[in-house]
Parts: structure tokens; sequence; C-alpha cells
């Protein structure tokens, strides 16, 4: 088990939790209009740094994104005296986006850009950190996944602490995604009202230090544990029923009272189809009495932050008996039964859960607890996964299962061709863009390895990347700086979500497992493995699809993947 | 109204990526979404860019434009009645 050792919140709040604290107490949010926004020709309502707040939280030679992070990383380390510079100390950068704001259209234009693997590991050089980070990047329930993976690497004892920050800052692509899937509400949000239009964007860094304990420690916020999982639904809509939520909460659980949760912290975008699953969701779990906490109307969304900082919030509100208001709520528009109030609730429970979603079909859930003597997990052995089959397909080779399989055509047409050749029909596949081809021809071509008595529903997707998805971006920068004025195209910002490779395959097989994408400054077998190994031993998974997948240019492509099981 | 349906057409398989279509192979009354080409909520989204960016037509959202996109000779109409460029 873990325990939090220290915690930090920067937003446009305040610099420390404290302030942030103090801040939600008096019921103040950042929450503001924004009009003609850099060319957005939509109003929307954001909560986002002040110029003079960026100015004072800039770190000379860092770019904002990365100033962000070391203020918020820096501020939580101040309150410890965990060795940073020991192997055994690991960062994990929880972002869905990172240093995107400096990205050019032609990499020409790009300003002071970084790929986030590059960008966690110049953060982590900054403090003097010697291991290697990961940046988890799952769209909205990333730090959840962030806070997970810490608890794996540590139960399985690879690391004694973990740096946990999560992170994301809103510029005009971020606007411009969310504006062309028609999710930004022009008012501030309003969670599961009946009157909600949709999310607002926020920005902000929120860092948790985590270290290994017994469990048995009274009065100390612990993770407990936690389920990832796939709705295996639709990219960009959650189950309607909140299916894939409702296993990942029951297997949070297991058999933990209900009357021991002060209350759920849920992801509570205010999106029509968000907290109308969530709210199913709650009511299926048979968690309808327990109070709902939803922070997103103090601080919008804030992407790979939103994980780590409701979590945060969550824990410093209840040291003090308090269920915070929900901000924006006012008349209920689900149909869910769920409890939910927008004045301050008093509690004595001392647990709480930890639930979110995201695209992809991605969905997460964590138990806290400060209870005193928890019986700790089942011993985390890790053991060597057996490879069942292995494709490798790069923009000029195939080789399936150590056969090599000659091909004529190189770059992307290549992928069409063996799509043409090798697999069945599957009317999605046009309009996927370079890197999503990739993924799914390589995942289909070792699918069709497969006897039908291997095939396991449950299996995890969790795959590993160097690019993040850089030919997406820059194709969805053009569409908002380009001459032709400002039409972002939808299906071009749905590619620009790297984690929504894992949500295809898991739609395409029909797998409920977790799905999870992982970005690491370079292909790192030794950190990979660690990292399939330590998710083999903290789930329920007994097959995996795993490996790297990386895509730079239409021509310029890899795909090393394979299926392990135990 | 030929040469509307023709160019839309164009503009819905570029915008889509219906790589292996041609504008021949759309019916002009046949359902885009569900049967016929199988179109999804995104595309449906990326339509509202088409209407948006080349004929100065503003939807708010997908639901509005429910009845308009059931098919090419459906949304040809409602641009010729609605288009501002």
């Amino acid at each position: 088990m873990i325990r939090v050792l220290s915690s930090n919140i920067v937003s446009p709040l305040g610099d420390t939790l404290e302030q942030n604290y103090q801040a939600l107490l008096a019921g103040h949010s950042a929450l503001a209009p924004y009009e003609n926004w850099h060319g957005a020709p939509e109003r929307f309502v954001a909560s986002m740094f002040r110029e003079e707040q960026t100015e004072k939280l800039a770190v000379d030679g860092f770019t904002r994104f990365e100033s962000l992070a070391i203020r918020s990383v820096a501020e939580a380390l101040s309150h410890t005296d965990i060795d940073v510079s020991s192997p055994r100390t690991l960062f994990i950068l929880s972002t869905t986006k990172a240093n995107v704001e400096e990205l050019g259209p032609v990499p020409d234009r790009d300003r002071a850009y970084l790929a986030p693997g590059d960008t966690a590991r110049k953060i982590a050089r900054h403090f003097g950190m010697t291991s290697e980070p990961v940046v988890v990047c799952n769209a909205c329930i990333s730090g959840v996944t962030a806070q997970l993976l810490a608890a794996r690497l540590m139960e399985s004892e690879y690391y004694d602490h973990a740096i946990v920050c999560g992170i994301d800052c809103q510029s005009l692509f971020e606007v411009a995604v969310f504006l062309s899937f028609k999710s930004l509400s022009p008012e501030e949000c309003r969670p599961f009202d009946i009157e909600r239009r949709g999310l607002n964007l926020g920005e902000a860094a929120s860092t948790i230090i985590y270290g290994r304990c017994a469990g048995t420690e009274d009065g100390q916020w612990k993770l407990v544990r936690g389920c990832l999982d796939n709705d295996s639904y639709h990219l960009s809509a959650p189950s309607p029923d909140g299916d894939g939520t409702v296993r990942a909460i029951s297997s949070a659980l297991q058999a933990w009272d209900r009357d021991r949760l002060a209350l759920v912290s849920v992801h509570g975008t205010a999106t029509m189809f968000n907290d109308q699953m969530e709210s199913r969701a709650i009511e299926r779990a048979g968690l309808s009495s327990v109070p709902l906490s939803a922070l997103k109307g103090y601080y919008g969304h804030t992407f790979g932050a939103a994980g780590v900082l409701e979590t945060a919030v969550v824990m410093r509100a209840l040291d003090d008996g308090y269920i915070l208001p929900v901000r924006g709520f006012d008349e209920i528009g689900v149909s869910g039964r769920i409890s939910i109030d927008n004045r301050r609730r008093e509690t004595s429970g001392r647990s709480f859960l930890k639930i979110i979603s995201g695209f992809g079909g991605c969905n997460g859930a964590l138990l806290f607890s400060k209870e005193a003597d928890i019986p700790g997990q089942r011993a985390a052995d890790t053991v060597k996964p057996s490879v069942m089959h292995s494709v490798h397909l790069t923009d000029s080779s195939l080789n399936i299962d150590g056969r090599e399989i000659p091909v004529a055509e190189r770059g992307k047409p290549l992928l069409t061709v063996i799509y043409r050749n090798m697999l069945e029909d599957c009317p999605r596949f046009y309009k996927m863009d370079v890197f999503n081809r990739l993924v799914y021809v390589a995942s289909q071509l070792l699918v069709k390895e497969e006897s039908p008595e291997d095939r396991d529903d449950y299996r995890a997707v969790v795959l590993f990347n160097g690019a993040s998805t850089v030919v997406a971006d820059r194709k969805h920068i053009a569409t908002v700086s380009g001459g032709e004025g400002f039409f972002p195209s939808p299906s071009v910002a749905l590619f620009t979500l790297p984690n929504i490779v894992t949500g295809e395959i898991a739609i395409s097989n029909g797998y409920k497992g977790e799905t999870s994408l992982y970005i690491l400054d370079r292909r790192n077998s030794p950190l990979m493995e660690q990292i399939v190994e330590a998710t083999f031993a903290g789930s329920e998974a007994r097959s995996m699809m795993t490996g790297w997948v990386d895509c730079t240019s239409e021509d310029t492509f890899e795909a090393d993947i394979r299926i392990l099981t135990i | 109204m030929e040469d509307l349906i023709l160019t839309l057409k164009k503009q819905i398989i570029e915008a889509l990526n219906l790589e292996e279509i041609g504008p021949e192979d759309i019916d002009n009354d046949a359902p885009l979404f569900g049967a016929g080409l199988g179109l999804d909520s995104i595309d449906a989204l990326e339509i509202i860019v088409i209407l948006d960016k080349y004929y100065g037509i503003k939807l708010a959202n997908a639901s509005e434009g429910r009845k308009i996109f059931k098919s090419i000779n459906t949304i040809a109409d409602y641009i010729e009645k609605h288009r501002t460029k």
C-alpha cells in the first residue's frame, strides 16, 4: 500500500494546497468568460492563469508548462525529506498535451517544443532525479492512472517513493479541440444540473508525493486499491449505463462497506453525457446515498491534473470533516439517483472513492482511506509473462511471430495495402490518421494469429510511445492558425488524444480490460517491462496487448507489439 | 443544384477521409448515418464544420443537424435555403 506524504496545487486560486482549500471554502472560482480569444470565434469560459500569475510562476529557461510543473513539484517536495536523487524515487507526469502550446504547424515554426517524455526528463533533471520518468497520457483519467501506476510500481518494490504531478495548460490548441467537439459551455459549468451546457477548461498543476506503507497508519491518507477498465463502446462517448465505471467501482471497493465512504469524488464535467452516465453508474453501484464531491465548478476541467487535484482537495476537506458544495449545481438534471448538494456538508467519514472517465472509453476508480489497520493487498509477486504472438511493423517491413513478410510499399500506403490484403473490412479504417492506422493494422494482425479459445474479453491494452500524436497535432494547429480561418476538424482533433489508439483496439475487439498509454523519452525496455509486470501483479488482467508504437511522420513509424499472458 | 450536390459530396469525402469512395458511389437519397455510409457522431460534427466553412451556416450542435443530415439531398436543400456564402 502507499500513503500520501505531501500534496500541492498550483492553480489560478493559489500556489499551495492550503491557499486553494481556503479559496474553495470561501466559494471562490477563477472561471471567467473569454471572447474572441486568439481568434476563437465562440465565447467560452475557463479557469486560466492571469498574465501576472504566469510571470510570477515563470522559471528561467523553462516553458510555461514546465515552470508550472516545477513550482508544484518544488512546493510539494518542501514538505518532505525524501531523497529525490535516489534511483528508487520515481517521477510520473500526468498530462494530456504537455508542451503542445510550443508546437507549430510545421517543425520550423516550433517554439520551445519538446515531446512529453523529453519534457518530463527536463523537469526531473532540474530536481536532480536520476530515475527515468514516465508520462501518463490517458486522456481525462490520466491523474487516476498515474496514482495507480505509482501504487503498482511501489507495491512491486521497484521504487520507494513516487512524485506524481498532474498538469495541463490551456492554449488555442485545446480550446479548438473542444470547440470542434461542441462540448464547451458558454457560461460557468453546472455539474449534474438540468441546465448544464458543457464543460469549462481549466489550468492547474497538482502534485502528490507517495511513500510505501504497511496499511496500519491511523489518520494518514492511503491509496488502498484501484481499477481501470474500458467501456469498449465509443471513442468519444461513454457507455450510457456506465458499464465500465460500475465495474471499476466494484473492483476498487470489493467488500468495502458503502457506509464507510464519506463521499464519491466524481468526474462531473457538466457535459450531457458524462454526468448522466456517472449518475447511472453511481446508482447501479449502490452508492446513491453517498454524497458527491464535484469540483469542476471551481476549477473547470484541468485534464491531466484533474485526477490528482481532485484527490488532493478531497483529502484536505475531509481532514476538516467537510464535503465541499457542488458549485454550479442547482436543480437535478440526471436520471440516476445521487446525493448532491450546493451547500457545504459535514461528515465523519474517513474514506472516499475517486471515479473518472475519459475519451477512448477508459474509466478508473480509486479507493482512499485514512482508517487504521487496512489489510494490505495480496503480495505483489511479479512474474515474467509469456509471449503468445508478436507483430513488428515499420514503415518498410513486417514481421509476424518471427516470420518476415515481404512488402512492396513504404510509408502510409503500406498500411493501406496490408489492411486491404490481410485484414477484414473496418469502415473506420479510412477515417483514421496514420498513427491510428499503424496501431490498428498491427493490433489486428496480432489478433488474427490468435486461436478463438485464447481470446480474452478482459485483456489489458498497455502501449508505450515517444512522439505522442505529433503528426495529428501539427495538422490540428494548421486548421486553426493557417490561412483559411478558424475551422478545427473534429476528426483531426480526436486523433490529437494519444490514448485513442488504445480505445480503438478495445472497441474493435470488444476488450473491457484496462487501456493505458504511457509516453517515454525513448524506447526503454527495462522500464516498459517494470510497468507491464507491475500492471499484471496489481490488476486482474491475465493477458495483455503491449509494446512500442511510435509515429513521427506520415512515412516514419514503428509498432512492435505482442500479446502476453501470465 | 446538381453542381452543389457534386461539390458537397466532394467536400464530405475529403473531410471524412472516405478514400475509397467517389461522388458517384453516394446515393443522393440514401441515409448517411447508421446504415448507408455508416457515419457517426464525430462525422456529424465534421459536416457542421463543412456547412460553416464553405456555406457560412452555423449550427450549434449535432442534434440540430439530425433532420438536416438525413441524406445528401436534405443537406443540399438546407444549404440552398440558408447559405450566406
